[in-house]
């Protein structure tokens, strides 16, 4: 189910009212039923588990466990004062925390949670995935540039120079993936990476991406690695490096804009994690296992859940990662970023995209298991 | 097209229009470089009401993800850049808006047309209007091959441009 039928299916069950009103709210219903919440327990789990890392117990006052401390401080945050610097520049000061959020949550839209549940199966998945995410680091810039700050303005530089860089070896790295998928739409290529043994028509189903041919498994981490500096994670977070620029470019925010910036942090490694698990990873698929052609018939709805909890592990264990590397690795300086990038990732996701040019044609498109198995080239 | 389509395309041709408009004016250059990212914004839009969904994605990474941050980045590495006037005298103007007018000249004939149809109850130029239907694998069977030839020519020209760039930045 898309949001175009579920829109469509609203307007159904309510007998009626314009169609456009359903539309806008099954859209923002992606936002409220996976961002938004996703983002407050993120920030749970990842101060959970920095105290697991450095020995502490973490919160633990609010609700079992701490476990509703997210919702404690979205309320700090709503309740905070308004506040805006002297010598702010107050309409962009407003406008660059919403342009993060709007550009990681646009992306929210494409994300293949399941065959049956998804926002839209466009035809230009993954490109849009890629150019709505760019919203981000002008809002970085503006946001920094705006709160009239000197430490703001320098982070801001940083991030917008960091993020323009890593796109090149991200997009690099998602390359590989289209040719040997021969589409950009998400949904076919998750479709795609199907196989399990004794499938009919297994010649059109490759094996999960990252195990297609070596040249992948290295191009699914880069993709990770710059996917980690497009987020400005850590070891990747020199625009708000806190030992050198106080908070760096969200030093002026505070209140729901500063919760608006980590709001667009978390969903950027939500949506990060989410298009390695569907590129690479084999999505919703059960690894082994093709529901479909189970010896019981499943009902739909069954599947749907099925195939949302197997894409849900799959992407937050990225997640999981993404906050383990957090805890665990010093951050660069910043032209050990720059070197990293153009020296080191774009060289080697060149080699990659040539390296698995070289094994489509050698081996007439055929993956790494469909090769061990002997199923013939398509 | 369905009214609603129609109402949501309007408005962001207002908006093109606007930003557009604010890019050329506005004294401020940052405000007018983030009025060029919306004009961007809005072009992208009608791209994709046109049934350009490839050329819309490239519009957005191209020029606001790649041309727009790089205005900003000039214009916030310029020391006083922000304080600069952006006003010329009148008289130096009068050449512009000529070739302006000139360039404009099609689309208000065309304008004007629609109007008197609409006056006189004939039939109005139909505007054309396209269904959407995925291009990406079109284009890219164009561009690598009836247009193979003039597409690697833009590439060397863009591999000579990168090369002269680090000619140009290289340590003396």
């Amino acid at each position: 189910m898309d949001t175009a039928s579920f829109a469509h299916s609203l307007q159904g069950w309510t007998g009626g009212g314009p169609l456009w009103v359903w539309a806008a709210l099954s859209a923002f219903l992606i936002i409220y039923l996976i961002a938004l919440p996703f983002g407050g327990f993120a920030t749970y789990v990842e101060r959970k588990l920095a105290a697991d890392f450095q020995d502490r117990i973490g919160p633990n006052r609010v609700g079992p466990y701490g476990l509703l401390q997210f919702i404690a401080d979205a309320v700090k945050m709503i309740s905070k004062e308004d506040f805006i610097p002297a010598g702010a520049d107050r309409f962009l000061y407003n406008l660059a925390p919403l342009m993060v959020v709007v550009g990681a949550c646009a992306a929210f839209a494409v994300l293949p949670l399941s065959r049956y549940l998804m926002g839209a199966d466009v035809n230009i998945g993954i490109f849009y995935v890629l150019s709505i995410s760019t919203l981000v680091a002008p809002g970085i810039l503006l946001g920094s540039w705006s709160s009239n700050n000197k430490w703001s303005l320098l982070g801001g530089l940083r991030g917008a120079a960091q993020i323009v860089s890593y796109e090149i070896p991200v997009a690099l790295s998602i390359l590989p993936v289209v040719m040997i998928s021969g589409t950009l739409q998400i949904g076919s290529i998750v479709e795609q990476q199907g196989w399990a043994p004794g499938a009919e028509n297994a010649a059109a189903y490759h094996f999960w991406n990252v195990f297609h041919n070596p040249f992948c498994f290295v191009a699914s981490i880069l993709l990770f690695i710059g996917g980690l500096a497009e987020t400005n994670r850590i070891p990747f977070d020199l625009p708000e490096a806190e030992s050198e620029l106080v908070s760096g470019f969200n030093t002026e925010f505070s209140g729901m804009r500063f919760g608006l910036y980590a709001l667009g942090e978390f969903a950027e490694i939500f949506v990060m994690s989410a298009m390695i698990t569907a590129l690479y990873l084999g999505g919703w698929h059960i690894p082994f296992l093709n529901l479909e052609s189970l010896f019981i018939k499943l009902p739909t709805g069954l599947m749907a859940i099925i195939q949302l909890g197997m894409f849900s592990i799959k992407t937050l264990s990225l997640v999981f990662v993404v906050m383990w590397l957090r805890w665990t690795l010093p951050r660069l300086r910043v032209d050990q970023l720059m070197g990293m990038c153009w020296k080191g990732l774009v060289p080697l996701a060149l080699v990659n995209l040539f390296g698995t040019a070289v094994w489509m044609w050698v081996f007439n498109g055929r993956s790494l298991a469909q090769l061990i198995f002997g199923v013939a080239g398509h | 097209m369905s009214e609603t389509a129609k109402i949501i395309l309007v408005l962001f041709q207002l908006l093109t229009l606007a930003s557009a408009l604010l890019v050329t004016f506005s004294p401020n250059i940052l405000y007018a470089s983030i009025s060029l990212l919306f004009a961007f914004l809005g072009v992208a839009i009608m791209f994709l009401y046109a049934g350009a969904d490839f050329l819309a994605g490239v519009q957005v990474v191209v020029y606001i993800g790649g041309v727009t941050i790089l205005v900003l980045f000039a214009i916030m590495l310029t020391s006083w850049m922000y304080q600069v006037k952006l006003r010329d005298s009148r008289g130096k103007l009068i050449v512009p808006l000529l070739l302006a007018l000139f360039g404009l000249l099609p689309f208000l004939y065309q304008g004007a047309q629609h109007l008197a149809s609409r006056v006189l109850r004939t039939v109005p130029p139909d505007f054309q209007t396209f269904a959407y239907s995925p291009k990406t694998n079109a284009v890219g069977e164009a561009l690598l091959g009836n247009y193979l030839l003039p597409f690697e020519g833009i590439t060397v020209l863009l591999l000579g441009a990168l090369v002269g760039a680090v000619w140009l930045a290289r340590p003396k």
